[in-house]
């Protein structure tokens, strides 16, 4: 049963998103505190995302001369709708989704894929060198990243003989798949991590270009670019938690509570690491991608495989 | 087909929320900018032509490695819903194809062509 | 208009987004931005409200700091530190072209907030541009022979231009642009100003543009301001221990400055903590935080191999110690024989080592400031100042000079992020480099 009443699956999507880009927010927030020995408040974290936000929708949206303009709106257009798609394909509880369909893996996929289009669109409409060869650089790690991401996916799906991610969650039943395929999760959190652009991952927006894609973007296009990746961010989290870490199920509390602890238990690993590692040299992660962990994904596609024959 | 529509709806929402964010005009001060405040940022520096350019994309061999990848992957999404039920031997298949594609990365590898600075 | 007023409100408790811009003297009065209480630095004028200049804006950064200035979207507020001994002099008529500068005293957060407090609510005036409405290559039409196509393409006077193509190594010819990364873009060291030649994220060509705190006849003199206690131990006597207290805290504002272009910038402002207030009895969160650095593999990675010198040509200092080079003016000295001083050398010569390097020499300058007790260092002879040895006489090439002569060859090739890190690597100071450089040429 899939929701076909667009209200409630919009509402649901919606706060998901929101609710995720401004957990991040807050994360972040308090584990840089922590990191950076200032004090740290819980309260003024709690405040911090919506104050941000109010700052950047109170300042001029800038621009630079002769931009795509139709192509620098659409970018963070786009990453928020790919992440919308992404969180659709998720179950929050038995039988409650908004789009479960058949192929799901492959939705997410091609969501995740199209993210990429969005990011490099960020860089190039800008017309300006810093942008530009952010954009560039993300190309390269999306390329890298692709692989272990739709593999390790495939993985998932071997034990449930079906593309469904409802399907993937009921397989998880007895064991969630971050047991039985301990590749798995490690392996799409880099990925995930990519494809957020985030922490170590960091090439299209790093501090060596001046904040590369981001540098020529100001007030509330600013504040759109800043949610797109929080969104992107926690679409990578909720798929997660319902493809590795066995989604509504969980003693106790109703499944989608379960969903959701498990979606901010990623976020809060994924902020985590943001400020414990350096940002990776563009040319070493390629490298790294295609020779480690191509070959360990599909070590975990057949061993995966192998066991559930 | 309802689920598609559905996923179709919060990507066109998604996407319009986002838009509608964008172009809001809440901030005081005058309208339009002048030239010097459009100029591209470069730490105080500038540049004399635009940025849109041939860029020099160094890493085309590694996308066409990735090209061929992306191949195999569009047959491995049907592989994993039929595996269970066709059992051995289309594990054996795969990796025989997976095989084939991985002495491609070994190939590029040793060529040096994932790298290129 | 209670929308705004509400936003308003709320935007008042944001940390305010500033972007810095030192100028002269204003190096050791900016190593306390990141530290200050609900102050955010960023990468990106865009992304600030303040523009704060940090010191004397001299004659070569008026027209940069201008365009950052423009380069601020509204509502903005430029913000000027004066730092002592700064004076009045050449570009000091900042106030002039900027009428709504705000002059401060250093460290002063407290300002800024309320500053931005001002203007989100409206009760201030954002400021207008500081650079009269000239677009720099305006379309003029077709010309004469027909030649300059519609819009974007044609030679400069009809429009700006489409890069033009070069050689590459890989046999392609792909389009370059050349550009001009400006005296205050962040990773850089401040006023360092480079004009690169990049096709795609190599850089095919770099060179070192205009020094911009070489002082022309007239204007106050160059001084150095974060090594100012070495310059100051070439003619005064100074207690050892004082001297590699600053020596450990130098090295640890670098150390935070690396972090934050690598990435880690919360782990940078906790080094900037540690250094504030440094003291002997600090060393064992020095060696915990040295081991850490040491230690981390993802920064291992990103600078492993990056900017490889040898030691060849080097001056003497950490950057030539680095690779191999064992010189080290502290040998030779009287005031530091009977303590069992033995210079740091590493191997490698690239990024890592440089890391590694200067983290090591922290350890040992606290070691050696708790050892030395009340020791006194008499003036005269070269001093080991932190990036590198100043030689007894004035007018003598200090070691960011000789760095930055070699900069454009090692520079050259390099992919872009390489580049960057190889520069912060090296801890130039402009400042340093203008020391022996005297007037320009053609004045």
């Amino acid at each position: 049963m899939s929701w076909s009443a667009p209200l409630p699956a919009l509402a649901l999507v919606g706060a998901v998103l929101t609710a995720g880009a401004g957990a991040l927010a807050m994360l972040d927030h308090l584990v840089g505190a922590r990191t950076a020995g200032r004090p740290v408040r819980l309260l003024a974290a709690l405040g911090q995302p919506v104050a941000r936000s109010a700052l950047l929708l109170l300042t001029r949206r800038a621009t630079t001369p002769r931009t795509d303009a139709a192509a620098w709106a659409l970018a963070p257009a786009v990453l928020v709708g790919m992440a919308a798609a992404a969180v659709a394909a998720v179950p929050w509880d038995r039988g409650v989704a908004v789009a479960d369909v058949d192929d799901g893996i492959v939705l997410v996929g091609a969501a995740f894929a199209v993210v990429m289009v969005g990011v490099y669109l960020h860089g190039w409409a800008a017309n300006s060198p810093l942008p530009l060869h952010g954009g560039y650089r993300f190309v390269a790690l999306a390329l890298s990243y692709e692989m272990p991401l739709a593999l390790v996916l495939i993985a998932a799906a071997l034990p449930a003989e079906s593309l469904s991610i409802g399907a993937i969650v009921e397989s998880q039943a007895g064991t969630w798949n971050v047991v039985r395929q301990p590749l798995g999760l490690p392996l799409y959190l880099v990925a995930g991590a990519g494809l957020a652009f985030w922490g170590p991952l960091n090439v299209p927006d790093a501090g060596d270009l001046g904040g590369g894609t981001a540098a020529e973007v100001s007030g509330p296009a600013r504040l759109a670019w800043a949610g797109a990746q929080g969104a992107v961010l926690t679409a990578v989290a909720v798929v997660g938690a319902g493809v590795f870490l066995g989604g509504w199920h969980g003693p106790l509390l109703p499944g989608a509570a379960w969903t959701a602890l498990k979606a901010l238990a990623l976020l809060a690993l994924l902020a985590g690491a943001r400020h414990r590692l350096a940002r990776v040299r563009l040319e070493r992660f390629v490298v790294l991608a295609w020779t480690v962990l191509i070959p360990l994904a599909l070590v975990d596609v057949f061993v995966s495989g192998a066991l559930a024959l | 087909m309802a689920a598609f529509g559905a996923a179709l709806t919060v990507v066109v929402a998604g996407a319009v929320a986002v838009l509608v964010t964008r172009w809001l005009r809440l901030a005081l001060g005058p309208g339009a900018l002048t030239p010097p405040e459009q100029a591209p940022f470069l730490g105080g520096g500038s540049v004399e032509t635009h940025a849109w350019s041939r860029y020099h994309v160094r890493y085309y061999a590694m996308a066409l490695l990735f090209l061929a990848f992306d191949m195999e992957m569009v047959f491995m999404y049907p592989w994993a819903v039929v595996f269970v039920e066709e059992g051995v031997i289309a594990l054996m298949e795969m990796l025989m194809f997976i095989t084939i594609l991985v002495l491609g990365i070994l190939y590029a590898w040793r060529e040096r062509a994932l790298g290129w600075a | 208009m209670g929308l705004t007023s509400g936003l308003a409100r709320l935007a008042r408790r944001a940390p305010v987004p500033v972007f810095p811009v030192v100028g002269a003297g204003g190096r050791r009065a900016a190593t306390v931005l990141p530290t200050l209480d609900g102050i955010e630095v960023v990468t990106t004028p865009r992304a600030a409200v303040v523009l704060l200049v940090v010191g004397r804006v001299t004659r070569a950064l008026l027209a940069p700091v201008l365009a950052l200035h423009d380069q601020l979207p509204g509502p903005r507020a430029a913000v000027q530190w004066r730092v002592d001994g700064g004076g009045d002099g050449d570009g000091d008529d900042l106030a002039g072209v900027l009428p709504g500068l705000v002059a401060a005293p250093p460290g002063d957060g407290e300002q800024l907030r309320r500053l931005m407090g001002e203007l989100v609510s409206g009760a201030r005036t954002s400021s207008p541009p500081a650079l009269p409405p000239v677009e720099p290559a305006a379309w003029r039409g077709v010309g004469p022979y027909g030649q300059g196509g519609t819009g974007m393409t044609g030679g400069v006077p009809y429009g700006r231009p489409m890069p033009g193509w070069a050689d590459d190594r890989d046999g392609l010819k792909l389009d370059q642009l050349k550009l001009r990364l400006g005296p205050a873009f962040p990773p850089f060291p401040p006023g360092l100003v480079l004009d690169l030649e990049v096709q795609g994220d190599v850089l095919q060509t770099a060179a070192v543009g205009d020094n911009p705190f070489v002082s022309w006849p007239g204007d106050p003199p160059v001084t150095v301001t974060d090594s100012v206690e070495f310059a100051a131990a070439r003619t005064e006597a100074v207690a050892v221990a004082d001297l590699e207290l600053a020596r450990a805290r130098h090295h640890l504002v670098w150390l935070a400055g690396a972090l934050r272009h690598h990435g880690l910038a919360a782990r940078g402002e906790r080094v900037l903590r540690l250094a504030s207030g440094l003291t002997i009895g600090d060393a064992a969160a020095v060696q915990a935080l040295a081991r850490s650095v040491v230690r981390s593999r993802s920064l291992a990675w990103a600078t492993d191999g990056v900017g490889v010198m040898s030691g060849d040509g080097l001056p003497a200092g950490p950057v030539a110690r680095a690779a191999g080079d064992v010189r080290d003016a502290r040998v030779a000295d009287d005031a530091y024989r009977d303590l069992g001083f033995e210079p740091v050398t590493d191997a490698g010569g690239d990024a890592r080592a440089r890391l590694r390097q200067r983290v090591t020499e922290v350890v040992q300058a606290l070691e050696l400031a708790e050892r030395c007790g009340d020791r006194r260092r008499e003036p005269g002879g070269a001093v080991e100042g932190p990036r590198g040895t100043l030689a007894a006489g004035e007018g003598e090439s200090t070691p960011s000079a000789a760095l930055l002569e070699r900069l454009p060859d090692l520079l050259a090739g390099q992919e872009w992020g390489d580049a960057v890190t190889t520069v912060v690597s090296l801890d130039l100071d402009l400042e340093e480099a203008a020391l022996g450089a005297g007037a320009p040429v053609g004045t």
